[in-house]
């Protein structure tokens, strides 16, 4: 049986099931929009103030707990009627579910994110970044897939625990803190100044690497974690 | 010997070989040594009060709990060494569904199809779903079906991949009187191709399928007989060696 078949296997059913019942990303939508109605309210203080160098954090920020939303439910279905005992039963390499399950995050942060940005671009953008949009979709990726992986590693080790909700966010905020400088900084740049992949280098390459050392951490771990 | 299969109990080879089951949970040890072995072909009936250690025992034949001390063997291969071709031989049925209930009913095994790699799977969910009288309700989401309609699934699920081994954990428990009728029947029909390990509260159902009796009390194997016990002799002695055990 082939890694592939049951990857997309995974995939497969975690779309339908969340597509069927949009658990996951109506609250994450939901939450999205209004933290940033939130912020918008909370930092236009006077007409005309210049939030340019505050929009990568409150972008990323708004990212990240929209997504610890997100990681808490998809493994809660897998909890539902044990779920999980009969994907585990299953001739399927612990890796492979792993991936399967960041690839699933993955496509629901990004449908969040395909939402969320032109209502943030609308509400915080002044100029038009349109010009930047590749290195921005580069920052958006790496930083999405270091989100996604880590969150899912995490949510796997805390779903067996009774307080589940309480440990994954204080296991994943501090371990996420670097990908958010660096998503922060690369995105600030992107919308105040306009810049190419030269000067966003350095980050991308920050994240790439952070995405390297999770995939290659959940790698050697997944199959303790998900265990017992 | 080089081999599980090597061994034998009566005869046939051993499918299930257990030799110092131990089983911790923190300070807390559960299995105390558990030793059995169940041919091929064979059905172990495991009875015992709650918290014996029956569920443990099942859990780590089927790979999802590790054993802390001890060897199990499932079809020729160690659990703990060699996992992935057990959990192509076995099949668990549960009181748990371990089906999703915002999937359809051919959803859900055709998921389990893709994970075992099935090359017929159209073909072989459409026979399961008619023989255990759901095709029906094929395209329906699992969670509007009932206690009883869940469970027959859940047995199309474990035997979708054509199992050599099926593990059954209080496989009667909530169904309705139709559903037991179903599941027998299942049960008598695939009977001969399959070695059965059940754990069970229910000694009449126990009686009738074992061909191995077996109680586990406080996680050690109190009582092993083989089968042609009747049921008020069993009753008896289940009384004897679990104190606050109910029997049905």
């Amino acid at each position: 049986m082939g890694g592939w078949a049951q990857f997309k296997a995974i995939v497969r059913k975690d779309l339908i099931r969340e597509l069927r019942t949009r658990d996951m990303l109506v609250s994450m939508i939901l939450f999205v929009i209004l933290a940033m109605i939130i912020f918008h309210y909370a930092f236009t203080v006077e007409e005309g103030s210049d939030l340019t160098w505050f929009t990568g954090g409150m972008l990323w920020v708004t990212f990240i707990f929209a997504m610890l939303l997100g990681l808490n439910r998809s493994f809660a279905q897998e909890k539902d009627e044990r779920c999980l005992d009969g994907l585990l039963l299953c001739p399927v390499d612990r890796v492979t579910i792993f991936l399967a399950k960041t690839a699933g995050n993955l496509v629901f942060l990004l449908i969040i994110q395909a939402v969320a940005v032109p209502v943030f671009a609308l509400f915080f953008i002044e100029r038009s970044f349109l010009g930047d949009l590749l290195p921005f979709l580069v920052v958006l990726l790496l930083a999405d897939l270091g989100i996604c992986s880590l969150g899912t590693l995490l949510a796997t080790i805390s779903m067996n625990t009774r307080s589940r909700d309480l440990l994954l966010p204080i296991l994943f905020l501090p371990l996420i803190v670097p990908v958010l400088i660096a998503a922060t900084g690369a995105t600030t740049l992107i919308f105040a100044e306009g810049t190419g992949f030269g000067s966003l280098a350095m980050r991308m390459l920050f994240l790439l690497g952070f995405d390297a050392v999770f995939l290659v951490a959940a790698w050697g771990t997944y199959d303790f974690a998900i265990g017992e | 010997m080089s081999d599980g299969q090597d061994r034998q109990d009566g005869g046939a080879p051993l499918e299930i070989e257990v030799e110092g089951l131990r089983k911790t949970f923190g300070r807390r040890e559960v299995l105390k040594g558990l030793s059995f072995g169940v041919p091929r072909g064979g059905f172990l009936s495991i009875f015992g009060p709650n918290g014996a250690g029956k569920t443990t025992t099942l859990r780590v034949l089927a790979t999802l709990l590790t054993a802390s001390a001890g060897t199990v063997k499932v079809a020729g291969h160690d659990v703990r060494e060699d996992p992935m071709p057990v959990r192509r031989a076995i099949g668990l049925i549960s009181h748990n569904a371990m089906l999703y209930p915002d999937l359809t009913a051919q959803e859900n095994l055709r998921f389990y199809a893709d994970m075992y790699g099935l090359t017929d799977a159209d073909e072989r969910i459409s026979d399961l779903l008619e023989r255990l009288e759901l095709s029906a309700r094929r395209y329906d989401v699992v969670r509007t079906y009932s206690k009883g309609m869940r469970q027959r699934l859940a047995i199309a699920r474990a035997v979708l991949h054509r199992p050599r081994v099926l593990l059954l954990d209080e496989p009667h428990s909530g169904l309705d009187p139709r559903a037991v009728d179903i599941l027998d029947g299942l049960l008598a029909e695939i009977r001969d191709e399959h070695t059965f390990v059940m754990v069970t509260h229910n000694i009449a159902k126990g009686l009738e399928w074992g061909t191995k009796l077996m109680i586990i009390e406080g996680g050690r194997i109190a009582y092993e007989h083989a089968a042609g016990v009747d049921h008020d002799a069993f009753s008896a002695v289940y009384r004897e060696h679990v104190h606050d055990g109910s029997v049905l």
